[in-house]
């Protein structure tokens, strides 16, 4: 598993830190062509909002559509974080090293972006202001006697989302004083000032590398049951809801955690590979780590592949005409079944075919076709969840109707993508995306055992 | 006297320890002297000092402030609107359940935090004697002592192997 | 002894065993043919037990006959428990052999010596398929009544279900089997010629030509990667299966998706608890300590409360969807299975399956004992008999007679308490699997000795600078 050849602390820093100290030359214009796209994207919900809802398509009785289904594959690849921090960092996978950085800053700005769409959708997004923080402090809804549902799972989402944001940027930014530090040492002027400010006077000596090293486990052991909450509580949003039958399963919530998981760990091997051509870290990214992401997938795919069937099976189990109209909708009526098809051959049969050969999994063109592919899959998911349970809601037909989503309403989807790689792009100018310690510490524990003629890569380890 | 740091550069691990050997032998204490690196070395790797901790209260007592507020507030907002929603009881226990385990989670994290940059000794507003070099992948030995011990100090160090010694009065030596 | 001192400094003391793999194969054969007086013991004290539970299952037999599923509610309760703890074990060995971990070596093989167990787990499947009432509703279809009853099936393909699962059940048997020979071949194939008696001929019959070419390792590796991703999915399936037909299906209108995953995860969560109780007796009075390592509890006991995590979570969201809807059919669940029919066992469930273990196995310094992941183990293993309890006893008891074809369940009935027979079966199924595992023990070496030796290729123990930390190869 350690296939790459030996690195020493100034090839690292010079390499990892190529993103901060230097500029090159196509970064201001794609920051631009992004940033573009994301003022378009704010103009036009600027727009939404000042015309109302009629722009979209959004109608009775399907009251949520793009928007929601964003916000959920959103919070989708904000698993990834935790998934490849976390669980990795627990089982001391060594291939984690390059990729917890990046899938931890992935999860914080998808959180935001994610957060951002129940924002718009609330149409009226002062009123969220009003709820909360009008002088002097009575909610202005309360005031006027409207008692909010405290019990609801729309309560629940904040709480959950709020919880895992905060601790996601906790976890990233302990995470990154050592390598403030390296910053804070190359670096002259006001950012020599901020870095080391951020680095909190960190030396390096041994106390304070033991008490990191307990922070990433301990962090880790905290953050994976909010994770688990998180996307659980946002399922719930649709689970707890009777009057649409499809989403009325209990199996929502380890569905869609594990369809997170599915969508983040592909966003994030899409996003090293990005990193590995854009900033030539073929030293750092190999592709033993790829292959280990396309293994995992393996896995966390099939897992996802179980729990939708279960939730399709269980649909039509009850038998209830309600249901079943859904059911007929998603699965017999066109344009709908064309997308179902569309959407289980994207996210299972055709990538986990491709990750299931070795020679696939390591051409890095192939596998980030796979990962797009899963990721276009699980935003149909979500979508063909939403839309055909409320497009066929309860028995009262006269209320059916379809969804057509207008150009408002992709403009904004489309900004989501923009905002989030803007993000990403700009904070590989501040901080390392591959954190430099945790390469520095695989280098350190690499030796090698001898077995007859052959020699085996091998670690030392502490627990 | 006084105590004074002194730093010493290393460009390998073992000659690291062996300085650190060496000022066992001259009878300083472990606690005067620390291994500065730019990654984390296994416990023990330079025969250093044990670090006792107490990071493991620090979640645990948020833990409990959080589900002391975690439960204050939904069960307060619960009877602050006492709404019939759906046939629920007006304490509903489950959707309680629900937000004071994410209000525990989130303040044992916190307190994990400050745990952790506090038992760091972080932020240490005046940094002490460091060299940038050892990001760069030098592991720096700083030693503690009296001050008219500062010179046999640097000449054990540089007999250890150090390339460079860094001292407070701007004196250095390779 | 083959092993030397244990290694590990500070916390993690005694951590790592190191055995000597020259010693291995003749300590290993003399402790199989062993049979030390504790050890005549126990197998005599379940042996005991078995016989109870043949004379319990008779005189219920005899009582009751195998018309209604009434009065077999303990009997499959039994049944489940015995298949969860057989079927889940190999697939802990299966997983772990899968992620290459090094630690999981002293387990695999008592994790796949549960199999055997398997053959009586199918036997005493075939009274419950003559027992499992028909999908079409035999008598005449009232006003508020289903023609064919809510399950899997639907209409109902021939055979349906009592054929399928029958040959579910066969399948996953031997499946663990195959997969049990498969990985003792090496071992069987080493110890021939030093065995004896029977053992000599069973090691040369089932070791056929082996003799550790390069070509027959690999095609055991490959085969133990496909048959245990095989055996996987046919377990998911199987557990699918049975907590459908024996379970949801026998509650009219009780539609629950996860239903089948809480059922597998408390599979794994027992089976994990069952290897770590075989573990530390092995450990403690099987001589075994210079083998199995505290690494061993130390990394599967955190496996064993990230599941018991999970078990709570899949419960809890079953739980709260249902509570949530205030729906007539999910609270009249709600009452018959957690709050009101079964409380009782319900809070004994959801402390010795959750509360109780997650208390033991939250501290790190319990963790690396031998003792707290066991302890945690055995609760696990009486928290998965009281959620077996809780759930087949109330489904055989939910619908009598012409209500399993409502389509929903009206009334919430009250518990149906165990009697003489129903103990005897209960320990009687307990003691049954004890007692064969106890007699596979003495069949096959407990310990699988190629993945041992295997591990003392690629686990050493070193110098780094100034301190001695564990070596670990990283072959692939």
């Amino acid at each position: 598993m350690q296939e790459g050849k030996p690195l020493n602390s100034k090839q690292v820093n010079r390499e990892l830190l190529v993103s901060i100290l230097n500029s090159p030359k196509w970064f201001f214009g794609a920051l631009a062509v992004l940033g573009l796209i994301v003022l378009i994207a704010m103009s036009t919900a600027g727009f939404m909002i000042n015309q109302g809802f009629g722009v979209t398509g959004l109608n009775r009785p399907v009251m949520w559509g793009f928007f929601i289904t964003n916000f959920v594959f959103w919070i989708g690849i904000s698993h990834a974080g935790v998934m490849l921090s976390a669980i990795l960092r627990l089982s001391k996978a060594e291939w984690r090293r390059p990729a917890t950085r990046a899938a931890e800053i992935l999860t914080v700005f998808s959180l935001m972006t994610a957060m951002t769409m129940p924002l718009i959708h609330t149409g009226r997004p002062w009123r969220t202001v009003y709820w909360i923080y009008t002088m002097p402090f009575v909610p202005y809804d309360y005031a006027r006697g409207i008692w909010p549902n405290v019990r609801s799972p729309l309560v629940w989402d904040p709480s959950a989302v709020y919880t895992y944001l905060t601790s996601s940027i906790l976890f990233v930014m302990v995470a990154l004083i050592p390598d403030f530090a390296v910053l804070r040492d190359r670096t002259t002027g006001m950012s020599h000032r901020i870095y080391g400010m951020l680095a909190m006077g960190w030396q390096g000596n041994a106390r304070q590398w033991k008490l990191q090293i307990i922070a990433g486990v301990l962090l880790s052991a905290l953050i994976l049951p909010v994770f688990v909450s998180v996307h659980s509580i946002v399922s719930w949003d649709f689970g707890m809801a009777v009057s649409v039958k499809s989403w009325h399963s209990t199996i929502f919530a380890p569905y869609f955690v594990v369809g997170a998981v599915h969508s983040g760990v592909s966003a994030v091997a899409l996003v090293l590979i990005i990193l590995r051509y854009i900033y030539g870290w073929q030293n750092y990214i190999r592709h033993e780590h790829i292959d280990a992401l396309a293994r995992l997938l393996i896995v966390v795919a099939t897992g996802w592949f179980y729990f939708f069937v279960m939730e399709v099976i269980f649909g039509f189990y009850g038998r209830e005409a309600d249901e079943i109209a859904v059911r007929n909708l998603q699965f017999t009526v066109s344009p709908w079944n064309i997308w179902m098809m569309i959407f289980v051959g994207m996210t299972y049969f055709l990538p986990v075919s491709i990750w299931l050969s070795r020679s696939l999994r390591r051409n890095l063109w192939v596998m980030s076709l796979a990962c797009i592919f899963v990721n276009i899959g699980m935003w149909l998911e979500r979508f063909l969840i939403i839309v055909p349970g409320l497009a066929r809601k309860q028995l009262l037909t006269f209320d059916w109707y379809t969804y057509r989503p207008t150009s408002v309403e992709w403009i904004i989807i489309v900004g989501t993508f923009a905002l989030v790689s803007m993000l990403m792009l700009t904070i590989a100018r501040v901080v390392p995306l591959i954190p430099l310690y945790d390469i520095k510490e695989g280098e350190i524990l690499r030796t090698e055992i001898k077995i007859g003629r052959v020699t085996v890569p091998a670690v030392f380890r502490e627990d | 006297m006084a105590k004074a740091p002194i730093l010493g550069l290393f460009e390998s691990a073992d000659h690291a320890a062996d300085a650190g050997d060496a000022l066992k032998a001259a009878g300083v204490s472990p606690a005067d002297y620390d291994f500065l690196t730019d990654t984390p070395y296994p416990e023990g790797a330079f025969g250093e000092r044990e670090e006792p901790h107490r990071v493991y209260i620090f979640p645990f007592i948020g833990a409990l402030i959080g589900l002391t507020v975690g439960i204050m507030l939904t069960s307060m907002t619960q009877f602050a609107y006492p709404l019939t929603q759906g046939g629920k009881p007006i304490l509903s226990l489950p959707p309680m359940a629900v937000v004071t385990y994410e209000s525990m989670m989130l303040t044992a994290i916190i307190f994990t935090i400050i745990g952790i940059i506090f038992e760091s000794r972080l932020p240490a507003f005046k940094q002490g004697l460091y060299d940038t070099r050892i990001t760069e992948g030098y592991i720096g030995v700083l030693v503690n002592v009296d001050e008219d011990q500062l010179g046999s100090t640097q000449t054990l160090l540089t007999q250890a192997g150090a390339i460079d010694v860094v001292r407070n009065d701007g004196g250095s030596a390779a | 002894m083959a092993a030397t001192e244990p290694k590990g400094h500070g916390q993690h003391a005694g951590m790592w065993v190191f055995p000597d793999a020259t010693l291995m194969t003749a300590e290993m054969g003399e402790k199989t043919k062993a049979m030390p007086r504790a050890f005549t013991l126990g197998l005599a004290v379940a042996g005991i037990l078995f016989i109870l539970g043949i004379v319990g299952f008779i005189a219920r037999a005899a009582d009751n006959g195998f018309d209604e599923i009434g009065p077999w509610g303990y009997y499959m309760a039994i049944f489940s428990m015995v298949f969860m703890v057989t079927s889940g074990a190999p697939l802990a060995a299966v997983a772990f052999r899968f992620t290459k971990s090094h630690w999981r070596r002293p387990l695999s093989r008592v994790a796949e010596l549960f199999s055997i167990v398997g053959i009586l787990n199918l036997l005493m499947f075939i009274p419950l398929m003559f027992l499992l009432p028909d999908i079409a509703n035999p008598g005449e279809v009232a006003e508020g009544s289903l023609a064919v009853r809510r399950t899997i099936w639907f209409e109902g393909p021939i055979g349906a279900p009592h054929a399928w699962d029958l040959v579910g059940v066969a399948f996953l048997t031997i499946t663990s089997m195959a997969i049990l020979w498969l990985s003792a071949i090496p071992d069987m194939a080493e110890c021939r010629f030093t065995a004896t008696g029977f053992r000599r001929t069973l090691y040369s019959r089932l070791s056929g030509g082996w003799y550790g070419t390069k070509r027959q390792w690999n095609s055991q590796k490959a085969g133990l990667a496909l048959l245990g991703a095989f055996y996987f999915m046919i377990l998911v399936f199987m557990h699918f299966v049975i907590s459908s037909d024996y379970a949801q299906s026998l509650i009219p209108g009780w539609k629950d998706s996860i239903f089948p995953v809480i059922y597998t995860i408390t599979s794994l969560q027992m089976g994990l608890g069952a290897i770590l109780v075989a573990l530390f007796i092995m450990r403690r009075w099987g001589g075994y300590e210079g083998y199995i390592g505290k690494s061993t509890f130390w990394s599967a006991s955190k496996v064993l409360l990230g599941i018991t995590l999970l078990w709570v979570y899949h419960l809890f969201a079953f739980f709260i969807t249902f509570w949530y809807g205030r729906m007539e059919i999910e609270q009249n669940i709600i009452k018959y299975l957690v709050t009101d029919t079964y409380a009782i066992i319900f809070l004994l469930n959801l402390i010795f399956s959750f509360a109780a273990p997650f208390a033991v196995l939250l501290w790190n310094p319990v963790r690396r004992s031998a003792w707290g992941p066991a302890l945690a183990g055995v609760m696990v293993l009486f928290g998965g008999l009281m959620f077996n309890i809780r759930i087949f006893v109330g489904s055989a008891n939910a619908a009598p007679g012409a209500d399993l074809f409502k389509p929903i369940m009206e009334h919430v009935p009250a518990p149906v308490y165990p009697d003489i027979w129903d103990v005897f079966m209960v320990i009687g199924g307990l003691g049954a699997t004890v007692f064969i595992y106890l007699l596979a023990t003495r069949v096959l070496p407990v310990m699988s000795l190629w993945e041992m030796k295997e591990g003392t290729l690629y686990q050493k123990w070193g110098k780094f600078i100034r301190g001695e930390y564990l070596i670990l190869g990283k072959p692939e």
